[in-house]
């Protein structure tokens, strides 16, 4: 125990064994280790001092992560959780052992794929073809060239081409969400007109990235899809769900 | 106002979490939080975020143009070729991809600035650097693959 604390990656099953060769946050690596509680185990390691969300600690973090899944479920914690102690670590495992449990096995051959929606800036010509605003302001724009017809021709595009975005997000989450076992909403990403995670059995992961990649594909004019996963379970740790907006429209 | 099209731009799927820059609000935001626990050091983590989320950005930004140039037919020598020559010189023309090329032009300064980004190199090592300017486009490399 350090004067700066354990900093806590995930809740595990007991006997989750910890990755080889892989270090924690911090520079040099922190060393791992793995405390028990029951039927429960922390992955634990010193809390660097001067701990920050760095690129190096963040990949430490997340890579540690997605190397403990492939050894079974997996409660990530949230990046930069310390506790001021072993003891704490293991009074807290002790004090919601059932709900623990529970969660990991809500969670267990799942993971999370994140899927975020923006609007498709190259489809300029599709907005002007098919937006009537758009091109009414367009051809106004060239008749009377100013900078208060330039604005406005932007806004309407720029609205156009998020509108085209949500639209297209309400889509692919429809179609894809029967796919998933659970859907939570993503925190507000500028940019994204969708962010949505999704909780995906491990054997249908394949086929849920490749049915968004054929949408994604369908509908390159309208939205550009990211998709990233699979992942630790960072969204679904909580048992219960949110609802998901789709901005922008 | 001109339409371009840029084929290659869409449907960026990396089929793993291979951007750090993707999933870095779930990273920050999402994942279990204990009540007890503190975030220490993190004072000021929703500013921290945005910071974050740029330098991580700009990071991505340099390994996606590294990963391009790695796959480019260059002329001249590539070891002799720095990822901040690349940005301003014509590989990141071919590329095509607007937005990089966007968030590439503000990313020197940005690097140095925000958070995690200097601080990845132990400071004790900084005059060292000074000292041996020969040596500066190597510290930049490195600073990339940090």
């Amino acid at each position: 125990m350090t004067a700066d604390g354990v900093y806590v990656y995930a809740i595990t099953r007991a006997g989750t064994a910890l990755p080889e060769g892989q270090g924690g946050v911090g520079s040099p690596p922190a060393r791992l280790r793995s405390v028990r509680q029951g039927r429960l185990a922390a992955v634990i390691s010193d809390a660097p001092p001067d701990l920050r969300a760095r690129r190096r600690d963040l990949l430490a973090h997340q890579d540690l992560l997605m190397r403990l899944m492939d050894e079974g479920p997996v409660l990530p914690m949230r990046f930069g959780m310390v506790a001021p102690g072993e003891d704490a670590v293991l009074r807290q495992l002790a004090a919601d052992e059932s709900g623990h449990a529970a969660a990991l096995k809500r969670l267990a051959g799942c993971h999370e794929i994140n899927l975020k929606a923006l609007a498709a800036e190259d489809a300029l010509a599709d907005v002007v073809a098919e937006d009537g605003t758009v091109r009414r302001l367009r051809d106004a724009a060239r008749r009377r060239p100013g900078y208060e017809a330039s604005l406005r021709l932007g806004e309407a595009v720029a609205a156009a081409l998020a509108r085209r975005a949500s639209d297209a997000g309400r889509r692919v989450l429809r179609e894809l969400t029967p796919r998933a076992r659970a859907v939570a909403a993503g925190p507000e990403v500028q940019g994204c007109a969708l962010n949505v995670s999704f909780l995906v059995e491990r054997d249908a992961g394949d086929a849920f990235l490749a049915e968004a990649h054929r949408f994604a594909s369908a509908n390159r004019g309208h939205v550009e899809l990211r998709l990233a996963g699979p992942l630790p379970c960072y969204s679904f740790v909580a048992a219960e769900a949110r609802p998901v907006p789709v901005g922008g429209g | 106002m001109t339409a371009t099209t840029y084929s290659d731009e869409v449907v960026a799927c990396p089929p793993r979490a291979g951007t750090l820059y993707d999933v870095l609000e779930l990273i920050l935001d999402r994942g279990m939080v204990i009540d007890v626990f503190i975030r220490v050091s993190l004072v000021g983590i929703e500013i921290l975020k945005i910071d974050a989320r740029i330098v991580v950005a700009s990071v991505d930004t340099y390994l996606r143009f590294a990963e391009a140039c790695n796959r480019l037919d260059l002329e001249r020598d590539s070891g002799s070729t720095t990822v901040p020559e690349l940005i301003g010189g014509g590989a990141a023309k071919s590329i095509g991809k607007r937005k990089v090329r966007r968030a590439a032009e503000s990313v020197g300064d940005t690097v140095r600035k925000a958070v995690g980004g200097d601080d990845d190199e132990e400071p004790e090592e900084r005059p060292k650097k000074r000292r041996a300017p020969a040596r500066g486009s190597e510290s930049r490399r490195r600073r990339v693959e940090a």
